[in-house]
């Protein structure tokens, strides 16, 4: 009994989510297609649907390269280490009622912590490959998700006040009710748009996805990391990746989107069927937001990257977590709203125009 | 239980043991944070699981990472290092600062036996809400002072960083 309760969980993260991992790359690669005018995979079983195997088989089959300067123990831990913290994510993260592989009563903490353990597997590929453009790589990783952990955190903290709770269970369940369980998803607040917005953005450089890819930038450093990487080791580094992605996409969608609650979820069990389509179909709906920006948006410069963090993401956290002061204390909710709005709006104007200067500068190339 | 506790014990202690012993620069790094991971692992067996994640968070996500930085803005990138000096000035000093801290320590570590700790179990469920209570009301003087402590250190950071860049112009 106590086995089964132990590996169900388990084996439903690992089905689950790596079934989604394995179509959201040929998803991936159909999107891009699309945006970029061409058709993308198309060649394996109807609609290129059988594409994810015929990678996997594909990477299984490639040779396995180790630089002989690299630094064999690390060079072999780095990918092994880079999938956990993904996976691990997962365990807080409630797909319908009572349906969550934990319920830490740190939910959310113990969400923000595991995800920042990946940027030691980052770093340890960096450097065990003694490859500068890997190494480059890998202290840009280090920096940019240290940097943007902070703003993540802070965005997330606001919800963990709104909701007095760090269970990600309870948190979901505050969010219910309403109209038709949809009018109390917190990112319908001023305070949760702001942390939404701040969150997505915080997730996609944590995950290194575009336009936050600097560390493994094709252009500038090769593949970045993972340039020395080859076979079945690249592939986990891929995986790593995506999974770390669609678990702050499960995040954001567990604090912000209201979880599993839509129309029609509830307890029992069709409407814990319905929550999980409502869950998974967000998890969905954030995987192709994240596609959509991957396609339309260029890659930031390091120096881009590192202002926007400290000059304009932070200083919106802090200020957002004083508009849910206000949400909290002003009693009459319309003049909660208004006021919450307003300072939300003055700040932004302010951030806009203080950082106006930075975000248009012009760069001169000269090649003497 | 007692199980899971001696195969932690035995990771923390490898993992420490590791840190110090071990040649590479780097390698000791990626041993001290084997250690943290293991202490992380003791506090969520002892039900401490906001200890536990924030340990994780703290030591593991910004501490390692900050030594790690530490090692790459020397020259010794590749963290290879040459034979070490045993029983040299630095080892002595070493043992030294080691033995005023355990001295230190000692009143701490004896008033305070770990068979108090153990039993501490369900009890400690509603962790954070304590914490939390603790810290604003008890303690609020001793935070604020933190608070200030660590502000200026930044600004101070801030001002460094100043300095250097108006050198180098």
């Amino acid at each position: 009994m106590w086995i089964a309760a132990f590996l169900i969980p388990i084996g439903f993260i690992f089905g689950v989510y790596l079934t989604i991992f394995a179509f959201t790359t040929l998803v991936e690669r159909k999107a891009l297609g699309r945006i970029q005018n061409r058709y993308g995979p198309n060649r394996v079983g109807p609609f290129g649907i059988l594409q994810p195997m015929a990678d996997g088989l594909k990477i299984l089959l490639k040779e396995d390269i180790v630089p002989r300067a690299a630094d064999k123990f690390s060079h072999f831990l780095a990918p092994v280490l880079i999938v956990v913290p993904g996976l691990l994510v997962y365990l807080v993260v409630p797909v319908a009622p009572g349906m969550v592989a934990v319920d830490l009563k740190i939910g959310v903490l113990f969400a923000l912590a595991v995800g920042t353990v990946s940027v030691i597997a980052l770093f340890m590929a960096g450097w065990a490959s003694r490859n500068k453009f890997s190494l480059l790589g890998a202290m840009r990783a280090v920096a940019q998700v240290v940097s943007y952990e902070v703003p993540t955190v802070m965005a997330g903290v606001a919800v963990i006040m709104a909701a007095g709770t760090l269970s990600t269970l309870t948190i979901v369940e505050r969010q219910g009710g309403g109209i038709l369980n949809i009018s109390n998803w917190y990112v319908f607040r001023p305070w949760g748009l702001v942390g939404f917005v701040l969150f997505v953005i915080g997730g996609l450089a944590e995950s290194a996805r575009c336009p936050f890819d600097l560390p493994e930038a094709e252009s500038e450093l090769i593949g970045g990391y993972h340039t020395e990487y080859s076979g079945f080791k690249f592939a986990l580094f891929q995986m790593g990746e995506y999974l770390a992605g669609m678990a702050m996409a499960g995040v954001t969608v567990t604090l912000f989107l209201g979880g599993y609650m839509g129309p029609g979820s509830g307890p029992g069990l069709v409407g814990g069927v319905i929550a999980m389509l409502w869950f998974f179909s967000k998890l969905a709906g954030m995987i192709m937001l994240n596609i959509w920006i991957r396609g339309t948006w260029p890659r930031l410069r390091v120096d881009q990257l590192m202002g926007f963090a400290w000059k304009v993401l932070l200083p919106l956290a802090l200020v957002n977590i004083v508009a849910i002061g206000f949400w909290h204390f002003l009693t009459p909710r319309p003049l909660a709203w208004v006021v919450t709005t307003g300072w939300l709006a003055i700040w932004v104007v302010v951030l806009t125009k203080c950082n106006a200067g930075a975000a248009l500068e012009k760069r001169e190339y000269r090649f003497t | 239980m007692n199980f899971a506790f001696w195969i932690i014990s035995a990771v923390t202690v490898l993992g420490a043991l590791l840190a110090v012993t071990l040649r590479n620069l780097v390698h000791c790094v990626l041993a001290l944070i084997l250690f943290f991971i293991g202490i992380a692992a003791h506090y969520f067996l002892l039900r401490a699981d906001f200890l536990g994640t924030v340990q994780i968070l703290i030591y593991v996500g910004a501490v390692a990472v900050l030594i790690l930085f530490a090692i790459m803005l020397t020259h010794n990138v590749t963290g290879t290092e040459g034979p070490r000096e045993v029983l040299g000035l630095k080892w002595w000093s070493g043992a030294a600062i080691a033995a005023v801290l355990a001295i230190l320590l000692k009143k701490a570590i004896l008033s305070d036996p770990l068979a108090t700790l153990l039993p501490a179990g369900d009890k400690a469920q509603t962790s954070v809400a304590e914490i939390g209570k603790v810290l604003v009301a008890g303690w609020v003087v001793p935070l604020e002072a933190i608070a200030v402590l660590l502000t200026a250190a930044l600004i101070g950071a801030v001002v460094i960083a100043l300095e250097e860049i108006r050198k180098s112009r």
